[in-house]
């Protein structure tokens, strides 16, 4: 029981880590930015190019691999959709593209590092610390206290800094924030930059517990996604709320039919959200549910 | 030889995928990445039925378009309810929960294993075990399939289908059941869809849950995007380079594994560019 506890943490902190990156993302813009789940792979094989390829100190590696695949989320934007943006293109659009992107990216990946797993983890399989009857690892522990700190973090940044505050501004309305002198263009930027920094963190996070492929980000995306939907989109709380139902119900799935079931789960609870409760937790009004 | 009929039969497969992708996503402009999903239910559908109860081809093709179709109208009247990108995630989830299901429900689809040993198809005593012949079965079927889906796009409903996907509240305004207009769209592309899976599971007579997945969805959806859309033939001509394209990659020397996902980054790439193209939407001549 406490074992599914702490998957239950464990998985909630992940969902809430790359919702609020996603979100960071998709606010300003609203379109799906797909190619995020490939700037979160990128981490992974970045950090495993600098740390075992090239045998840097692991603390280096992953410094380096966070500024790395930080810029490769930066460039999505500045290559792929500003430039679509500026010819009007919707939503819809963007969207497409971006799934070109990801299927582009995820491909290079295959091919500079080949299909199989690769591992980052140094020395053998340690047996976790022991916690009230249940096992958590090291790597567990961290993801945890780096995911809840980080949530903390955004909240207190989206509403104090200058930058946030921006980035909630071009999130109402580009229009008008362009007319009072904040270049939306420039906070987008941003928002991409720090958007990718958090999912970079992520995925790091994620391949020191489980490894990685090339193919291991989009789930982790979609559950993201789906936290933010249930939780309705632009509400802090609502995302928090979205994924721990998320995480609770997966587990407790996984529990009592079988782990294999995990993804199934996740998009019954969004078709089901999408039936009963269009708008979310936090019943701020999604964009083009319902006409 | 045997090879070249090989790749002709995977064409004409791809061809009625993409043509079938061509009704929902183009002319009523619901962009669908649950397509494979159907393809596989097809597949499914029929292997199990001939494996299992031994039901000949005749039986098992309407069958498995009936169960396609069943499955398409309760899934498409929750996910239209939303529009556009939103309805894309709902089919990805779609999409999501059709593997998931072949994947792991042991007792039915045998999960990752896989159904071996799917009989060749037969009609009247026939059998259809010879490359050729079945390429001729695959070739009627889809230039069946054309005819059909271009009678439909011609009608009175696919007029409705164009208009809708244009102006949804303009339709509305002028009496047309717009709703039931996109269930049904949605319905007719999924149980097409049905036909390949039907013939893919007696052709290769193996089948496993990898032909199946979100890929394969970004591929048909690709073939028609890059076919533009609102074209039947432009997705057939897309679907032959796209299905040539990582043979004659391996032609010229490259290796089999990088072929393939050579093939995936020139259909992504195809894919962005095209967004260059239709940066102001998808309304595009018919003619």
């Amino acid at each position: 029981m406490s074992q599914l506890i702490i998957n239950i943490i464990l998985s909630f902190s992940i969902f809430l880590l790359i919702g609020i990156s996603f979100i960071l993302t998709y606010y300003p813009t609203r379109f799906f930015h797909i190619a995020h789940a490939i700037t979160l792979t990128f981490s992974a094989y970045f950090t495993y190019f600098f740390s075992q390829q090239l045998h840097c100190q692991i603390w280096l590696a992953v410094l380096l691999a966070i500024v790395s695949a930080t810029i490769v989320g930066m460039l999505s934007e500045i290559v792929l959709y500003k430039p679509l943006r500026k010819r009007n293109a919707s939503p819809l659009i963007l969207m497409i593209a971006s799934l070109g992107l990801y299927t582009v990216l995820q491909n290079v990946i295959s091919i500079l590092w080949g299909d199989d797993t690769k591992s980052i983890r140094t020395g053998g399989i340690k047996v976790g610390n022991e916690f009230l009857g249940a096992y958590i690892t090291d790597i567990q522990i961290t993801t945890i206290i780096i995911c809840i700190s980080l949530l903390v973090v955004y909240v207190v940044f989206m509403n104090r800094s200058s930058i946030g505050r921006n980035i909630r501004a071009v999130a109402s309305n580009p229009e008008l924030s362009n007319i009072m002198g904040i270049s939306s263009d420039e906070v987008i930027l941003w928002a991409f930059g720090i958007g990718s920094a958090l999912v970079v963190v992520a995925g790091i996070l994620i391949a020191f517990d489980t490894d990685m492929t090339p193919t291991m980000s989009f789930n982790w995306l979609l559950y993201g996604v789906v936290a933010m939907i249930i939780g309705g989109v632009g509400s802090n709380w609502g995302l928090v709320g979205g994924a721990l139902l998320l995480a609770t119900a997966q587990h407790l799935g996984a529990y009592y039919i079988g782990s294999q079931w995990m993804d199934a789960i996740a998009y019954i609870i969004l078709i089901l959200f999408l039936i009963w409760k269009p708008l979310g937790f936090s019943g701020k009004r999604l964009k083009k549910v319902e006409i | 030889m045997e090879y070249l009929l090989h790749i002709i039969i995977m064409i004409l497969l791809y061809v009625m995928l993409s043509q079938s992708l061509t009704l929902t996503a183009g002319y009523s402009g619901l962009i669908s990445l649950a397509h494979a999903g159907f393809y596989g239910i097809g597949a499914y559908t029929s292997a199990l039925l001939s494996v299992h109860f031994g039901f000949p081809f005749l039986a098992t093709l309407p069958i498995a378009m009936l169960v396609s179709g069943i499955i398409a109208i309760v899934v498409s009247t929750i996910a239209l309810r939303t529009v556009d990108d939103y309805f894309i995630i709902i089919t990805l989830g779609i999409q999501v929960v059709a593997f998931s299901v072949m994947n792991n429900w042991m007792k039915v689809t045998n999960g990752p294993l896989g159904i071996p040993g799917i009989p060749a198809i037969s009609i009247f005593g026939f059998e259809f075990s010879s490359k050729i012949s079945f390429l001729l079965l695959t070739l009627v079927l889809t230039v069946i399939v054309f005819y059909i889906l271009r009678n439909i796009t011609k009608s009175p409903f696919g007029r409705i289908l164009i208009a809708l996907s244009e102006d949804e509240i303009f339709t509305k305004s002028l009496g047309k059941k717009v709703y039931f207009a996109k269930v049904a769209s949605f319905t007719i592309g999924a149980m097409f869809a049905a036909i390949p899976g039907v013939l893919y599971a007696h052709y290769i007579s193996y089948i496993d849950p990898t032909s199946f997945t979100v890929d394969e969805s970004i591929f048909i959806l690709s073939i028609v995007i890059i076919g533009g859309m609102r074209n039947l033939w432009g997705s057939a001509i897309a679907a032959a380079v796209l299905v040539i394209l990582p043979e004659a990659l391996r032609f010229i020397g490259m290796p089999s594994n990088i072929a393939a996902n050579m093939r995936q980054i020139i259909y992504g790439l195809a894919l962005v560019v095209m967004m260059f193209k239709y940066s102001k939407g998808f309304l595009v001549k018919t003619k």
